[in-house]
């Protein structure tokens, strides 16, 4: 190394924003591997609460097969032993610092680890929920009671919503944003009426709708602001059998006219439409595009 | 059209004569020439005159490159030459990113900060020590952390 007159700075007393700054660039992957391990000032920069605001774990995804059985999915191991590692050091790092937590759809997230992640992210507000495949109704349970201050929850959607809502109700009073990725019909909906009334973003998009459900969450949802249906299947039951709906109806848009915004997409030229009819209103992400499932009309919701 | 220079003097005593347009890259300069504190020349007590006859010829070629057209060319031609920019030693480097933002220049921070990232990617702590001439000063209770991390990643 030629010597040369420097004012003083080298690599180890670097300033720490520069660092950081650095470091806004790395992955998961790379902020995990190590650079909190070289040196004092580097792993204080690692810490810095600006890299861990949003911890974005989409790059993530379970190495699995499918099976007839409970819980439906099989998850080899290596896949499990990163997630771990990498979820373990990105937690230590932020030192409760997370305010978003974002995980990929194809996630077979265990138990005990969304356990594990909700007791260091204490200030979470913004939670984007993995496959529930192998979550327990007691973890998840467990989870959303120590997220106090969630505002924000994007979900697969589930069979039995009601003890999901119930919680959520009883313990995150700053709720106001929900987005269901998958079916909503009357149970769900009316889920929605009984436990989330105050409910001001609802994004329902690619997926199954029952016209009955659509009534009740216009009726029901009486602080709504912001509802997403686009490329929605709209389905009417009646006692014979069951309709597609290919128009709104005069009634339904005077319900949704108090909304501030009313997000529809009915298009047969629709390419999400059309992927939509195909997948018979459950969309299987995974077929299209990557990162095609993280988009939504509406802008706070879109990853 | 004659052009407005500046006088700019490093922190080793050395003046450098340089042109407004490209002396105002960084916004620090820009500042104070804007708050009329240019008088007399503008001291740089943080930057030696090599580093800031580096910095000014990146500035220069900046200012060049914002005149010409743009093309697929240019801009090949532009990462080549900031690819060669480049090929300094670690504590030049060190100092012209301190110099990039003590000055207040995006578009070298930018740069130098995407290099040192690549230089860091893909590294053991140790590699990356060996590469930046660092040394492992963790207290021991930190050192217990780390190791408790390390754990992680062979369970």
């Amino acid at each position: 190394m030629e010597c040369h007159e420097s004012v003083g700075r080298t690599w180890k007393d670097i300033d720490t924003d520069i660092l950081v700054k650095i470091f806004e660039s790395f992955n998961i992957f790379e902020l995990t591997s190590g650079i909190a391990h070289v040196c004092r000032t580097w792993r204080l920069a690692c810490s810095d609460p600006m890299l861990w605001k949003t911890l974005d774990l989409t790059l993530l995804e379970s190495n699995y097969i499918k099976i007839p059985l409970e819980p439906y999915v099989y998850v080899d191991r290596l896949s499990d032993q990163t997630l771990t590692r990498v979820l373990k050091i990105a937690l230590s790092l932020s030192r409760g610092n997370v305010h978003t937590l974002i995980f990929h759809l194809n996630l077979y997230l265990p138990d005990h680890l969304l356990t594990y992640t909700a007791e260091r992210s204490p200030q979470l507000r913004r939670l984007v929920l993995p496959a529930w495949n192998r979550i327990k109704k007691t973890g998840i349970r467990k989870a959303i009671c120590t997220w106090k201050n969630l505002e924000s929850m994007t979900m697969p959607s589930i069979k039995n919503p009601p003890y999901l809502m119930e919680t959520i109700a009883r313990n995150c009073k700053n709720f106001s944003e929900l987005k269901i990725m998958g079916p909503c019909d009357i149970h769900c909906a009316s889920t929605l009426r009984l436990y989330l009334p105050k409910l001001k973003v609802l994004s329902l998009r690619c997926s199954t709708l029952s016209k009955e459900a659509l009534i009740i969450i216009l009726d029901g949802l009486r602080h709504l602001e912001v509802l997403n249906i686009s490329h929605c299947i709209l389905v009417e039951t009646s006692q014979l059998h069951r309709n597609i709906v290919t128009e709104l109806d005069e009634s339904i848009l005077r319900k949704a006219s108090r909304l501030r915004q009313f997000l529809t997409c009915m298009d047969e030229s629709c390419i999400m439409c059309q992927r939509t009819r195909n997948d018979e209103g459950l969309m299987r992400w995974y077929k299209y595009e990557k990162g095609l499932w993280k988009e939504d009309e509406v802008s706070s919701l879109a990853l | 059209m004659s052009s407005k220079k500046i006088t700019l003097k490093s922190s080793d005593g050395e003046t450098l004569e340089v042109e407004v347009a490209i002396a105002v890259q960084s916004q620090t300069i820009k500042h104070m020439i804007e708050d009329d504190c240019a008088d007399g020349g503008i001291p740089l007590p943080n930057v030696t005159s090599k580093i800031l006859a580096k910095v000014i010829e990146y500035c220069k070629k900046h200012v060049e490159n914002s005149k010409k057209e743009d093309s697929i060319e240019e801009e090949d031609e532009l990462k080549e030459w900031e690819c060669n920019f480049l090929q300094v030693d670690q504590q030049i480097l060190c100092d012209l990113i301190h110099a990039a933002n003590y000055l207040n220049i995006k578009s070298l921070l930018d740069l130098t900060c995407r290099r040192v990232a690549d230089m860091i990617k893909g590294k053991t702590p140790e590699e990356i020590r060996r590469t930046f001439n660092i040394k492992n000063d963790f207290t021991p209770e930190e050192e217990e952390e780390v190791r408790r991390e390390n754990k992680w990643a062979l369970e």
